[in-house]
Parts: C-alpha cells; structure tokens; sequence
C-alpha cells in the first residue's frame, strides 16, 4: 500500500473546499496511512454531519479507492 | 437461499441498531469498531453487530449499500447513522440517545447481539 503525504491530503482537500475557513491534516501514526482531518467550511452549513462526512469521504475517494488511506478520522463543522 | 446484498439489507431494515464491525463485541479487530461499540454502550443502544472480516464481498455490499466506504458502520432504524467519529460526536451531544428514546422509547433494551451472514 502506498503511503501519502499529509500534504497531498489536504491538497485535495483544499480543492473540494476552496473557501474552507480551516482545513488540518494530521498523520496520527507517522506512517502516511492513519489521518485526522478537521474542515470548517461554510459548504457546510445546513448539511447534517453524515452528508458533511460524506463530502469529505467523496473528496478523499482516490487514496481511499487505492488503498493509501487506511484509517481516516473526520471532524466537520459548519460556519453558520 | 439470499443473496448476500439482500441480508444485509434485511439486517439494516429489522434491527433497531446495526454495527457493521470488524470482529465480534467479545473479540474486537480494529479500534474505531471499539470506539463506536463504546459509544453505542453509553448511549444505552441495542446493538446488533455484523462482522465483517469473514468476506471481503460483505464489506464491498455493505458499502455499495451505504455509499460509506470505511468500518464501522452505525445503522438505527434502517438508516445511516455514519462511521465511528459521527456516532461518537452524537452521542456527546446527546442528540443519539434522544434519536433512540424517540425510536424505540427509554426504556429500551440493551440488548447485544451478533448475526452471521450466510456466505456462499
């Protein structure tokens, strides 16, 4: 399995959240395959927090399709 | 005898809560199935868990199912309830256990159960 920067995650983060007011990427183990990811993102407002997840999980498809994400933690939160 | 899609989604319909997990309440495999069986336990959930290390295809179904692509799984009353981080978040907030008082009432089993998937 690959491992993935922190970086690479929140570059693709940062495209599915262009106005996001935070985005934090965390490799929780060092090993490039457990990440916590926090957004706050006014994309976010009116979402319930499965949709919100939702958005995420869709943003970070690829590395989860190809196996380099192997743990993800999410913690959304909305501006309004 | 049923197809593996339609088990799971006779489990989701008819359980009031389902855990998609890996391993068993007894034989926990993977930590964020600990962390949403622990939460489901303090929230005073039923919990009716499904293991799905035993077959990659019930994890493939399940998430065809879902449209969630990780473990665990909460599911109440037929409905996503979302992975171990949502289900934790709700029931911080309390808003889980009101969803369940609601659903199923207060004094509500808390029941533990596993269900075996057929597999072919």
């Amino acid at each position: 399995m690959p491992a993935m920067e922190s970086d690479a995650i929140r570059a693709l983060l940062e495209q599915a959240f262009p106005r996001a007011d935070r985005i934090d990427v965390e490799d929780r183990t060092g090993g490039g395959d457990h990440f916590q990811v926090t957004v706050v993102s006014a994309a976010f407002d009116g979402l319930s927090l499965i949709d919100q997840h939702r958005r995420v999980n869709d943003a970070l498809a690829a590395p989860f399709a190809d196996g380099s994400i192997h743990e993800l933690r999410i913690k959304t939160k909305g501006t309004g | 005898m049923k197809t593996l899609n339609e088990q799971i989604s006779e489990v989701i319909s008819e359980e009031p809560v389902t855990l998609f997990m890996k391993g068993t309440p007894q034989m926990v495999m993977c930590g964020n199935s600990q962390r949403a069986l622990q939460a489901l336990h303090a929230a005073g959930a039923p919990v009716t868990t499904v293991d799905i290390l035993p077959d990659p295809r019930i994890r493939q179904e399940l998430s065809a199912i879902s449209g969630w692509p990780t473990i665990p799984q909460v599911f109440v009353k037929g409905e996503l309830l979302g992975g171990a981080d949502i289900t934790e978040e709700l029931v911080e907030s309390g808003e889980l256990q009101r969803k369940l008082d609601d659903a199923l009432g207060a004094d509500r089993s808390q029941d533990v159960k596993v269900v075996s998937l057929e597999l072919i």
